[in-house]
């Protein structure tokens, strides 16, 4: 079986974000794996481990530099790597058009893998529109997930923490959630062995993608001011720990 | 506006600062702090590694450092006070140092270590496979970028063994512990003043008489001391001293990388410190399990200097860079793909051994130049700028006849002098980190 994992290159989201000409980003930060593609690699490499005769391939649509978010798959278990090189960022259905296109050159898939939403647009959109594309059915935030002879059963958190089951058949679109898996993170043997596996690189123009009839852009970026809302817990010491843990399991819900 | 009267002001209240602010007290000094930040140790005090070792390319560093560790071990008792906001503390992992060519496989450590009774092993490498968890020791300098090639790539069979100090260790929260010493400062009459900037230093009679505020404010006093950290070059040019000075400082941007422990280690209790000059890092647990990473600065990295006021704040290449020279030591560590730690500055001097000094001009002193290895050293450094400044300020020439500080704790005497501005570049410096 191929396994596809359809990774992006994004800034990190810790770095200082500096917003140029109203639209985008400067780029001169670091970039990397999308994290929640991290759970999608993790999973793939899982299923290769179990599967025989099968194979791993991150496929980007990307700039060069996205050859590094590639290398970064690589070396959490992926086998080979395609990276469509474009000079532009693209839409989510412009990206699918493109993603398709490669993958079709390339082989025959037995399951597409993306990350839930990528951390950088947060669209939560390219799965579907890979699943469209394809004519392949789609589920997101995919927290377990069993492959079977023709089916996969895969458990999807939805909001408020529920959580569905559903069976899907093959091949199918999977947007891989947080709680998939803990990502196995590279070590430098990894990171060596992924240094000698081949990228293919593919120039976007190549691929003769049509405009689709509907797009999106950027028409304006502006940086989120969040103001804090400080509230202060008064009373004693053990009524104060009391509300706090009170505020972290009612309304933060982390404990 | 009627004034306190002040007999010292210290410009920067980080853990250097403040020590000297407070031992200036105790010899009942009446001193100012001024900060231009909000609070006590925020500025690259806050960013430290607080890593309390003993190993430095000459015997008056070693020395320093050993008396320096006592005052950490002896630390609510020096200070004679409580923290409500709680006591940083010292926390004993032992150090492991490498030998290597570059440090002259130790033998000069060795000896100070030997001349100060300081116990240490030395360590064959298969002896130092019980401190790593499985460690690859092959050598690989010279260290390269991560985009060369034979990045990674073993240059040697075997690296030539270390030295094992057992007492070392590391500050639980620097900035708190910069916090505990202005309380003890506030104690005996020391005051503090934070979000305020010094913009110039002021001259009477040739000699400093106080300084000016950015709100135009003037505070007069007979002694300035310069212990600003990363910016104190800027504080230098405003008394006009830095020309003056054969060894100068500049602003050299850094970055930490903090990364996971091996799966299946508690490096975070069980782990050490340790500076591997053969890769050009050096390591502290850190809470959460993690392995925190600096470095060595290596002859094929380019030092940052940069504008302490304006300069990149975002990881670059360096900090996975560092992290994967810690990952070729040791094969199991893994390395997230989303970088973590900080970037901060150290303040370096020519030679990377700090500056202890006066300056040439009367009343005005300087501890700065400290590399981004004084955090340990800073309790004696305050007692013995205090000394420095009471024979200065009683008549003595320190230039001619550099004071001779007593270390109370291992009962020696130091050359201040070997801090002087106006040394020759010191040779003998590793020119890194490890001073
Ligand atoms: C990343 C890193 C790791 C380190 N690791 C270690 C270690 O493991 N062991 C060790 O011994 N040492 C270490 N060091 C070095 C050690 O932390 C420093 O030598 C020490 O903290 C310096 O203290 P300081 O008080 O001189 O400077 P700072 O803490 O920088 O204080 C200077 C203060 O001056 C203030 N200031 C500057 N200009 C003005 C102005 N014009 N007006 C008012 N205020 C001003 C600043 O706001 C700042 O708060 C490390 C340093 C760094 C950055």
């Amino acid at each position: 079986m191929q396994i596809y994992i359809c990774v992006k290159h994004v800034p990190d989201s810790a770095a200082h974000i500096t917003i140029l000409d109203k639209n985008r980003i400067d780029e001169s930060i670091s970039f990397l794996l999308n994290p929640y593609d991290e759970h999608a690699v993790t999973e793939a490499a899982k299923i290769k481990n179990n599967t025989p005769d099968s194979e791993v391939i991150a496929v980007c649509l990307g700039k060069n530099d996205a050859e590094k978010t590639i290398r970064s798959a690589l070396a959490m278990g992926a086998d080979r790597g395609i990276l469509i090189t474009c000079d532009k960022n693209y839409d989510s259905m412009v990206t699918a058009l493109a993603l398709k296109a490669a993958i079709e050159q390339d082989g025959t898939p037995g399951l597409i893998f993306t990350g839930k939403e990528s951390i950088d647009a947060e669209g939560m959109q390219t799965m579907f529109r890979i699943g469209a594309v394809f004519d392949f059915p789609v589920a997101t935030n995919v927290v377990k997930l069993d492959i079977e002879v023709d089916k996969a059963v895969v458990d999807c958190e939805l909001s408020g923490g529920i959580t569905n089951t559903y069976e899907m058949s093959l091949p199918c679109v999977l947007g891989a959630g947080k709680g998939l898996n803990t990502p196995r993170y590279p070590t430098f043997p990894d990171v060596v062995k992924s240094k000698k596996k081949p990228v293919q690189k593919i120039v976007f123009t190549d691929l003769n993608i049509k405009d689709s009839p509907a797009g999106m852009r950027i028409v304006e970026l502006e940086p989120l001011h969040q103001a804090r809302q400080p509230k202060e817990i008064k009373g004693d010491a053990g009524f104060v720990a009391k509300e706090i843990i009170r505020i972290l399991k009612q309304e933060a819900k982390v404990l | 506006m009627t004034q306190k009267k002040y007999d010292a002001i210290i410009i920067g209240a980080g853990i250097i600062g403040n020590s000297i602010a407070y031992e200036l007290a105790l010899k009942g000094y009446k001193t100012l702090s001024i900060d231009k930040l909000g609070g006590s140790g925020f500025g690259s005090t806050a960013g430290s590694c607080a890593i309390i070792r003993l190993y430095y390319s000459s015997p008056e560093g070693v020395a320093l450092a050993r008396e320096g560790y006592y005052y950490w071990l002896d630390w609510p008792k020096y200070l004679k006070t409580i923290d409500p906001a709680g006591m940083a503390y010292y926390k004993n992992t032992g150090a492991m140092v490498y030998k290597s060519e570059h440090n002259k496989n130790l033998a000069p450590v060795m000896e100070s270590l030997d001349a100060l009774g300081v116990g240490y092993l030395e360590l064959t490498p298969e002896e130092m496979k019980q401190y790593l968890p499985n460690p690859d020791l092959r050598s690989f300098h010279p260290q390269k970028r991560m985009d060369d090639p034979d990045f990674g790539k073993p240059t040697g069979k075997s690296i030539n063994g270390a030295v094992y100090v057992p007492e070392s260790g590391y500050v639980s929260d620097p900035k708190l512990s910069t916090h505990n010493v202005e309380i003890a400062a506030r104690n005996v009459g020391s005051d503090f003043m934070f979000n305020t900037q010094v913009v110039d230093i002021l001259k009477k009679e040739g000699r400093a008489a106080g300084v000016a505020l950015k709100d135009g404010t003037i505070i007069e006093a007979p002694v300035v001391v310069n212990v600003a950290g990363p910016h104190s070059y800027i504080i230098n040019r405003m008394a006009g001293v830095e020309d003056k000075m054969n060894i100068k400082t500049r602003a050299l941007r850094v970055e930490v990388a903090h990364v996971p422990s091996p799966a299946g280690v508690d490096w975070e209790n069980t782990g050490i410190i340790t500076s591997d000059s053969d890769t050009g890092v050096y390591t502290r647990p850190e809470v959460g399990n993690h392995v925190l990473i600096g470095s060595e600065e290596p002859a094929c990295d380019p030092l940052d200097y940069v504008d302490p006021d304006d300069y990149n704040k975002n990881f670059t290449d360096q900090l996975k860079t560092q992290a994967m020279r810690v990952a070729m030591r040791i094969p199991d560590l893994p390395i997230p793909n989303k970088d973590q730690g900080l970037v901060d500055l150290y303040d370096v001097s020519d030679d990377w051994y700090p500056i202890y000094d006066k300056s040439d001009l009367p009343g005005f002193y300087l501890a700065i130049g400290t590399s981004g290895n004084q955090y340990k050293n800073a309790p004696p450094v305050g007692s013995f700028m205090s000394e420095l400044i009471q024979y200065c300020e009683s008549g003595n020439d320190h230039d001619k006849t550099p004071l001779q500080y007593r270390m109370k704790y291992i009962n020696r005497t130091l050359n201040i002098g070997f801090f002087s501005r106006n040394r020759e570049i010191n040779q003998d410096s590793s020119f890194s980190v490890i001073g």
